[in-house]
């Protein structure tokens, strides 16, 4: 069932198309980066006001109603790169152990956000715990980048 | 000295090799690399996209620039010593890589782009509190454009050699 999948993205039309030009995969990494620097820079401006770092100024909870709309363009073109590129060899990536390492920590890190970071986040900032949530968030998007940097290496 | 010669000067000293042929080291330094572009590309754009109004419109400007500022300086210090470690463990495939020599342009550009809108728009933002000025916002576009071209010609660096073919 998944390997048929994986199958049918690798020789799904875009995958056709990105593998036809050299330029085109780099081109599409890129914006991943752009995507990734937007998702992660917009929730670590939050984490470390989280920690008491930052815009002290303003209460996270204002912070990240603030940032809300680029972290989700972020996660948009997260994903949207992240599967092209996936689709040009998925079954090569979906059996490197750094790139599992890397969707489990961005799987934990997204559900993370959207559950107990967010409850954190309303709580508001000076609690130890609150220190510990933004710790925590930090600390599952570097598995994300390193997971992924290794990629090309394992 | 001749440039080659400086190339390969570089390429025999002991800490190329060591993160040339270290094993963990080269993709360690590349994973800071990343993780401080995160940094650093997050803070930038941050206080770009507020200086062009599309973020945190009810804060005043001052109040992000100021306040994202040291961040932005440790992820700009961790991207450029960890891209100097990296470019000091390949000088030669490195001097041989036009996409390189690329980013290297581009980098020097975000030097003339600091001198030019530093006393203007940098240096004391509380002044854009009362209204951003155009020059402000010339400032962000062209701010976002260089370093989204020098995120690509990075990323084009590693593909260069399939080109020749």
């Amino acid at each position: 069932m998944l390997n048929h999948f994986l199958h049918w993205l690798v020789n799904s039309p875009w995958s056709h198309a990105i593998n036809k030009a050299e330029w085109i995969f780099p081109v599409i990494q890129s914006f991943h980066f752009i995507g990734f620097a937007l998702l992660i820079g917009t929730i670590a401006i939050v984490d470390l006001r989280l920690l008491g770092f930052g815009m002290r100024r303003q209460e996270p909870s204002e912070l990240a109603a603030d940032l809300q709309r680029y972290t989700y363009l972020g996660v948009a073109l997260m994903l949207i790169t992240g599967l092209l590129m996936f689709s040009t060899d998925a079954v090569t990536y979906h059996n490197n152990p750094a790139f599992q390492f890397k969707m489990t920590c961005f799987t934990v890190a997204l559900v993370y956000q959207f559950t107990i970071h967010r409850w954190a986040v309303r709580a508001g900032s000076g609690a130890i715990w609150a220190k510990l949530a933004g710790a925590i968030s930090l600390l599952l998007w570097t598995g994300v980048i390193f997971g992924g940097r290794m990629i090309a290496f394992v | 000295m001749s440039v080659p010669s400086i190339v390969e000067w570089i390429n025999q000293t002991s800490l190329s090799v060591a993160i040339r042929e270290g094993g963990l080291p080269y993709p360690v330094i590349g994973g800071l690399h990343l993780l401080s572009i995160a940094l650093f590309g997050g803070m930038l754009l941050a206080t770009d996209l507020r200086l062009l109004g599309w973020v945190m419109q009810g804060r005043r400007v001052s109040d992000v620039m100021v306040q994202l500022r040291p961040w932005k300086w440790l992820g700009f210090v961790v991207v450029v010593v960890s891209g100097f470690l990296l470019m000091w463990a390949e000088p030669v495939r490195l001097y041989q890589s036009p996409s390189f020599w690329l980013k290297m342009a581009l980098f020097a550009l975000v030097g003339v782009h600091a001198v030019v809108f530093r006393p203007g728009v940098y240096r004391d933002p509380e002044r854009l509190d009362s209204g951003i000025t155009g020059q402000a916002k010339l400032a962000a576009v062209l701010s976002l454009l260089l370093w989204a071209g020098l995120v690509a010609a990075g990323r084009f660096i590693a593909f260069d050699a399939s080109f020749d073919q």
